[in-house]
């Protein structure tokens, strides 16, 4: 099993290195010609995220996941987001707002963290009308991030997960502190009127 | 955003693709000026010769070695100043693991594929942070301890050090360590744990724990970090150490055996392993492990005269003299003249065994010395060596009494007792051995309690304790 998950991983590696090559060839394409390939950039960073996720479930599913804590700047990470989904979003007609109220930096696993935000982004902007707000704050002595949009909402609730949620809920429970455990939590109760997805860690 | 024309890039990658995509990555940044280097030794000659603002490194160099251990080895001989970013580059999502645990870090890492944009925003980040620190910098640099210390304290207060308040306490815990404050550090890495487990600094307790010489506390605490995260190398080597110091050798060994395996380019812990090994009485191992550290640590300067004074110590041990003359005969005598006393008395014991035609004129020579001068634990060792073959009995004993007096009593005990035991003296030994421990039970009767001997809470226990190891 071992020598599956190393070739697993090690293809995905490769794959990722490669499309690296392909980004940096269109940065350069841009920059020479003076054109914008921000959406073919946002496809290639997307299936490399997908392809990071899918290797994160086949981890979960296996329960060898660890995750690598790291003080991370809450606000950095709300900013990275906003940097990877922001222009995206803008061509579809939909503005995402950030409000980071958290200047302490906090415990926890940032690149896993900015993945389940970014889905959590696309998974909202599939359903927005105009609005998505990501917004980080503390409370109960623990990390609050939440992804509001001003979508229908979830027709049924509790809504049908999929990969990512599934990935997400998983990864959030992983994180403990004081004895206290990460959560996700999906509902109706957005101020824009649409879905909510909360995330909040220990 | 910070302006980047005027920083000096340095890319490090073996693949040419990838580093081609890095410069476009840089240059669309900003950089005006990249530099490659294609590999390891490349890359530190590079950095050597001309340190450069920025540093993009892949973490898979190839030939075995990795950034990590670039970024290692340069810290290890002071190249990379703290004004240098060092960025780590992976398509590795496993390096993410290597960061939460090590103590050692770079300024950040960043998953491929990137966009500049993305690369733009963490350079930002860590010139603020970098200008956050700045002053520190400069105190830790000149070694002003005290200053740097207040310097930290002071940021931690303020608003402005809110975001790297982890940051300023894993500094203050190594300035702490660095100017022997044990006891302070610990407490701050303490302060840390309260905050989060994290396995960097709880090695940091067990370092200072073991600065300390409370061995058994430090070694709980690692064992915990090794147990719990066997991806951290580092903490094998602490829990090493602190083995040697407990009179565990072969239990160090152990753990610097498996790790050493699988980073066969790390002459640290090769360095490491054959003082386990030494100690261990395992003479093929640790002859083995010195000669591969002599031939192939390659940075300039890496050999120290220690390295060639071990390398003879272990042919010594392994009853092969004409090996131990070659190795201390090739010592230019310029490098003997500039060796430290203790260095000095290794030198002239080792050659006092392995050659005495050449040896023993200088040695006994030195002898007065040897008797009245402060030496460091090993030197007095091999003193204590070369005295007992040549049957030199009251240097040999006074050596041996003030080695069971010092800090290192139970890290040498089987050692000293082996010695004494191949030249028929098991029995002085034992009679020097009680002797020290009267003299300390005496000792601290008189004056209260500042006894070595870690968790005795009595006299007895004391006398108990040195009478353990071995």
């Amino acid at each position: 099993m071992q020598h599956l998950l190393d070739t697993l991983a090690s293809g995905i590696h490769d794959s990722k290195n490669q499309l690296f090559v392909a980004e940096s060839l269109i940065v350069a394409s841009e920059a020479k010609h003076q054109i914008d390939l921000g959406k073919a950039r946002y496809a290639i960073e997307a299936a490399a995220d997908r392809l990071s996720r899918t290797l994160a479930a086949y981890r979960l599913m296996r329960c060898d996941v660890h995750l690598a804590v790291v003080p991370g700047i809450v606000s950095d990470l709300c900013a990275e987001v906003a940097l990877a989904q922001q222009h995206h979003l803008a061509a579809t007609g939909i503005t995402l707002s950030v409000d980071c109220q958290v200047i302490d930096e906090w415990p926890l696993d940032r690149d896993l963290i900015t993945d389940m935000l970014n889905n959590a982004i696309q998974n909202a902007g599939r359903f927005a009308r105009r609005t998505i707000a990501l917004s980080a704050v503390e409370q109960d002595g623990g990390l609050v991030f939440r992804v509001d949009d001003d979508g229908p909402g979830f027709s049924s609730l509790p809504p049908k997960m999929n990969t990512g949620l599934l990935v997400a809920e998983r990864l959030a429970q992983l994180h403990v502190r004081h004895e206290r455990q990460g959560h996700l939590r999906l509902g109706n109760d957005s101020p824009l009127g649409g879905a909510r997805f909360e995330l909040s860690l220990p | 955003m910070a302006d980047y024309s005027k920083k000096r890039f340095l890319v490090i990658d073996d693949q040419p693709l990838a580093r081609e995509a890095l410069r476009t990555i840089a240059q669309t940044v900003g950089a005006f000026a990249v530099e490659f280097a294609t590999n390891y030794q490349d890359a530190i000659y590079r950095i050597r010769n001309n340190v450069p603002d920025i540093i993009l490194c892949d973490y898979v160099l190839g030939d075995g070695r990795s950034g990590q251990q670039l970024l290692e080895e340069l810290r290890r001989f002071n190249l990379l100043p703290d004004e240098t970013i060092f960025m780590m580059v992976t398509g590795e999502q496993s390096y993410e693991q290597v960061v939460s645990a090590v103590e050692l870090v770079p300024d950040d890492y960043i998953i491929k594929p990137f966009s500049p944009d993305k690369l733009m925003l963490r350079l930002d980040r860590i010139m603020d942070k970098k200008d956050f620190f700045a002053a520190y910098y400069k105190e830790k640099r000149r070694q002003e301890f005290a200053q740097a210390l207040a310097i930290l304290q002071a940021g931690r207060d303020s608003e402005a050090g809110r975001p790297y308040r982890f940051e300023t306490l894993r500094q203050t815990a190594e300035v702490q360590m660095a100017s022997g404050q044990a006891e302070s550090a610990e407490a701050t890495y303490r302060s840390i744990l309260e905050n989060y487990n994290f396995p960097w600094a709880r090695a940091g307790v067990a370092r200072s724990l073991h600065q300390q010489n409370r061995l058994s506390e430090a070694r709980q605490e690692i064992d915990r970090v090794v147990a719990s995260t066997p991806h951290y190398f580092d903490a094998s080597d602490v829990k090493a150490s602190i083995c040697m110091a407990q009179g565990e050798p072969e239990e160090a060994q152990k753990v610097l055996d498996a790790v050493a395996k699988k980073t066969p380019r790390n002459y640290q812990r090769k360095r490491l392993l054959a003082e386990a090994a030494s100690l261990n009485g395992d003479t093929e191992t640790a002859r083995a492990a010195l000669a591969d550290v002599i031939a192939n640590d390659s940075m300039p300067g890496a050999i120290s005269a220690e390295d060639r004074l071990a390398l003879a110590r272990s042919h010594v041990a392994a009853n092969d003299p004409i090996s131990a003359e070659k190795v201390l005969v090739g010592l230019r005598e310029s490098e003997v003249q500039n060796m430290n006393l203790g260095e000095q008395a290794s030198y002239a014991a080792l050659l006092a065994i392995s050659s005495p035609g050449k040896g023993k004129p200088r040695f006994t020579g030195l002898r007065p010395a040897l008797q009245s001068a402060e030496l460091t634990a090993t030197a007095r060792l091999d003193v204590m060596r070369a005295a007992l073959v040549l049957a030199d009995n009251e240097l040999a004993d006074q050596q041996c009494e003030e080695l069971m007096r010092g800090t290192d009593a139970r890290k040498l005990f089987g050692a000293m007792r082996g010695l004494y035991s191949r030249h028929g003296r098991e029995m002085d030994f034992r009679d020097i051995q009680h002797q020290v421990a009267l003299k300390r039970i005496h000792h601290d009767a008189d004056v209260g309690d500042e006894g070595i001997m870690p968790g005795s809470e009595t006299a007895t226990e004391r006398e108990h304790a040195l009478n353990c190891p071995g």
